[in-house]
């Protein structure tokens, strides 16, 4: 399971400088995210063959018809994993979408307001994150069943908290700012503060966090349909496709490399995005 | 001390009946009936439902239940297995065992690595800090079941002599046990790995920055001894913080590494259990092992206070 | 010019720093002489170069940050820049110690008092760990710990901000040094601790025939320690000389400056 380094972790020496660097890698990942965006938005009509259109040449290996070679039942591979990425990046952007309004306004809500309200939402968190995200996530998946719908509900909940955290902490600091109590010294309403002055404040450790936590659950999406556990068949994934192929592995070994790239590229894309932007941002620099 | 030790074992206690209630509620909340789970088949007769619910209790109130399942797991009773009818805590522990020794083998080599490559990354700077954090952000992106995957494509399939799936009990063969969990152990530290060299560098990069560095620098020491008694003496608490911390997704981890090596552990135990629709397995392993993570940070939390007592020197 | 009465000699020393391929010259050029035995003063305000100059001396480089030396440094004939790193580790904490600004962070939380005198005794005089704390033992004795036997066993957050001064004041004369550079090592101490501290630096001075090189932004801690003063501004050195013809005529305008901020008390006892 991918961890979230500590903030610090990138920014320990560097003075104040600029940081050429961290803007190359928002660029590289902002390119592999629209690279990755297309495939899902246009792979039907890129895809060379229909995904689930079977033919008798089964667990071919590459060849000029069928690039990547063909699965157990004749499947062309490299149309499959096309189109298989829309499932994986439906359920993962939906469910990071969510957990981050959830988190934003949980977030906001126990920062800016605090006292028993915030340690009755910080408790409830507390529990959420006291399970091993992964085995939560299995759990849930499996009491409820493996619909796309109870995916996408699982992985918000499971990173709710995460994303909570990530809102609380800035806004606590911020909301004693100077230009904070002097909009409320003037009369500027609560909710219009909040939204006015202390959520810009925290808008940069938002954005690397989501990014990570994007990763996460890239993740966590491939891992459950590894596990059989992902969108039911026969819409075609990254994670069940692996599994598949691990289990023809002796007949046709290469087709472990198609899956296993998509995967990792789509995790190493928000990846190099979360540090771009940590370093670009300097977000955790003291 | 034992102040702080009760205070913070008292914080963990509403966290553990909370995980407790989401474990109970998780498997009550099952679409459709959990005696007919039970069942196994819905070819059942309305008595033979009845009683099953009878005996599983499921005919009181939920309160009650949930006291009653509660009561059960803290004398040591999970419950019963729907596939076998035995004792989940039977069939747990030995494979809890198996688990508890893969994710130590892994958390030592994920320590090992991530010290050593945090700590190069650190003292050397320059083009080692720029390789290691490079293939960090690598490492970070290849998920641990592709890793184990690849590593069986590459083994199984071209190196068939190094034998993967051959795992040894403990009883057999001690050392040829851990032997055969070294691969597998490999595959579920490297990511893990990543963090405690990130957290390291860190570390040694701010114990680095400190004056009592450069003091011993002004003493003239060797370079070993600056390393061995003020850097990574320092660093080290941080480093095996986090490395505690990590637990949870070494557990979590295990689950695919376990059945991708097929190794009889919890991970596995769960695997099979889903595909079983074994829900008294799947509860009881959330339960134990939110548990056992839970624990973990706190032990990692006190000794971190305990350190911190004779660090503090504010 | 080999000058048997001086200890040290430093001639054009610059020190150029490195920030982001950016140079940026932080000593420009300066000389000066420390004879054996000798209390020199450097004053300056913060960021004049004259911890930079220190630093040059024992040849140490902030920690991750890239610093060029150029002119010479010559310790009993012997230019410091042109040792390789083996020669100069020899040189730190033998023959020239230093005792540092801040001794809250000056020791090493994790090792006890004692160890991080031993380390240096090992390392220099090649003593064994039981003979060498004997002498630690008498070290912090002489920088005056009580129960000194009983101490050397304490981790540093036992021991007062002026106490953990006395602690790297030990380590600092532990191996008899020629020289001990002493950076501002009363500004973080309370007002009636730094006169202890600073009398102790002067009894041991005494009694070991160090020189001592004492670097402070305030000119009432030189006063009554050392014979000669150099003041240094913006990476020169601006004005030196007597100390007491210093305090009675300064001639440059930043000199005065500075000897007007001293308060009162302390010119007018160094003039009575």
């Amino acid at each position: 399971m991918i961890d979230l380094p500590p903030p610090d972790a990138t920014q320990a020496t560097a003075p104040a400088r600029k940081r050429p660097r961290g803007r190359l890698l928002v660029t590289i990942g902002l390119a592999m995210l629209i690279a990755l965006l297309a495939i899902a938005a246009f792979g039907p009509l890129i895809a060379p063959y229909s995904p689930s259109k079977t033919s008798p040449d089964s667990l071919a290996g590459p060849t000029a018809m069928h690039w990547l070679g063909t699965d157990s039942i004749g499947r062309d591979l490299l149309s499959r994993l096309i189109v298989g990425g829309r499932s994986t990046l439906l359920i993962t952007f939906v469910a990071v979408a969510l957990a981050l309004a959830a988190g934003l306004v949980l977030g906001l809500v126990s920062g800016y307001i605090g006292g028993r309200v915030d340690l009755a939402i910080m408790r409830v968190l507390d529990v959420v994150f006291a399970f091993p995200v992964f085995l939560l996530a299995i759990a849930v998946v499996a009491a409820l069943g493996p619909t796309v719908r109870n995916l996408i509900l699982t992985i918000a909940v499971v990173y709710t908290p995460a994303m909570a955290r990530v809102v609380r902490g800035p806004v606590l600091s911020v909301k004693r700012w100077d230009h904070v109590e002097a909009a409320r010294s003037v009369g500027v309403g609560e909710f219009a503060i909040a939204l006015r002055h202390v959520l810009p404040m925290v808008v940069s450790p938002i954005l690397v966090q989501t990014s990570l936590i994007l990763a996460n659950t890239i993740f966590t999406v491939t891992a459950l349909s590894f596990l059989g556990l992902g969108p039911p068949p026969p819409d075609p994934n990254w994670g069940s496709m692996l599994a598949e192929a691990r289990q023809f592995m002796e007949l046709a070994p290469l087709t472990v490399i198609g899956p296993a790239v998509a995967i990792v590229f789509a995790s190493l894309t928000f990846i190099v995005l979360a540090n771009g932007l940590r370093e670009k941002l300097d977000v955790g620099s003291r | 001390m034992l102040r702080m030790v009760l205070v913070r074992l008292s914080l963990t206690v509403p966290i553990l009946l909370g995980v407790s209630m989401v474990a109970f509620g998780l498997m009550r909340a099952l679409p459709g009936d959990f005696a007919l789970a039970a069942a196994g088949t819905t070819a059942v007769s309305d008595e033979v439902l009845r009683t099953t619910r009878r005996n599983l209790g499921l005919d009181r109130p939920i309160w009650e239940q949930y006291g009653i399942w509660l009561g059960n797991a803290l004398a040591g009773d999970l419950g019963h297995s729907f596939a076998t009818r035995k004792p989940v805590a039977g069939e747990l522990l030995p494979r809890l065992a198996v688990t508890a020794e893969l994710t130590m083998i892994a958390g030592l080599l994920a320590m090992a690595m991530g010290a050593t490559t945090g700590l190069a990354s650190a003292r050397l700077r320059g083009r080692t800090d720029w390789i290691v954090r490079g293939l960090n952000s690598l490492l970070l992106a290849v998920p641990n079941f592709v890793v184990a995957t690849l590593m069986v494509l590459l083994f199984g399939l071209y190196f068939p002599t190094v034998g993967i799936f051959n795992y040894v009990p403990f009883a057999t063969d001690p050392l040829a046990n851990v032997g055969s969990l070294l691969l597998p152990a490999l595959a579920l530290a490297l990511t893990v790995s990543v963090t405690i060299s990130e957290n390291t560098r860190a570390a040694v990069l701010e114990v680095s920055s400190q004056d009592y560095v450069m003091v011993a620098r002004a003493k003239g020491l060797l370079a070993r001894t600056i390393l061995g008694n003020y850097l990574v003496r320092n660093a080290l608490t941080p480093v095996i913080t986090v490395t505690g911390l990590q637990l949870a997704a070494l557990l979590g981890g295990s689950i695919l590494i376990e059945t991708i090596f097929t190794i009889p552990g919890m991970g596995q135990y769960l695997f099979d259990s889903v595909s079983r629709r074994d829900y008294p397995v799947i509860q009881a392993i959330v339960l134990v092992s939110s548990t056992i993570v839970l624990m973990m940070n706190v032990l990692v939390d006190i000794a971190y206070a305990r350190v911190d007592a004779r660090v503090s020197y504010d | 010019m080999d000058d048997r009465g001086t200890l040290l000699q430093v001639r054009d020393l610059t020190a150029q720093f490195n920030l982001d391929g950016v140079p940026s010259r932080v000593v420009k050029g300066i000389s000066f002489d420390i004879a054996p035995g000798e209390a020199v003063g450097f004053v300056g305000e913060s960021g004049c170069g004259k911890s930079v100059t220190a630093r040059a001396i024992m040849r140490l480089a902030p920690e991750g940050s890239s610093v060029e030396w150029g002119g010479r440094i010559l310790f009993r004939g012997q230019d410091l820049l042109t040792l390789d790193e083996h020669e100069m580790r020899d040189m730190r904490g033998r023959r020239i110690a230093m005792v540092f600004q801040d001794p809250m962070a000056s020791l090493n939380p994790v090792m006890t008092v004692g160890a991080q005198i031993d380390d240096i005794l090992c390392r220099h005089t090649g003593v064994s760990r039981r003979a060498a704390r004997r002498r630690t033992v008498e070290l912090l004795g002489l920088v005056g710990i009580h129960d000194p036997a009983l101490r050397a066993d304490d981790y540093p957050h036992q021991f007062s901000g002026g106490m953990r001064q006395r602690v790297l004041i030990a380590i600092a004369v532990s191996c008899q040094p020629d020289l001990l550079i002493a950076d501002e090592p009363t500004t973080a101490l309370d007002v009636t601790v730094q006169a202890q501290i600073l009398r102790l630096l002067m009894r041991l001075r005494r009694e070991l025939g160090m020189a001592l090189m004492l670097i402070t932004h305030d000119f009432g801690v030189i006063a009554g320690m050392v014979e000669r003063v150099y003041v240094m501004h913006g990476g020169e050195i601006v004005e030196f000389g007597e100390i007491d013809a210093l305090f009675a005529g300064p001639r440059h305008s930043y000199t005065q400056a500075l000897l007007a901020a001293v308060p009162r008390i302390e010119t007018a006892r160094r003039t009575a």
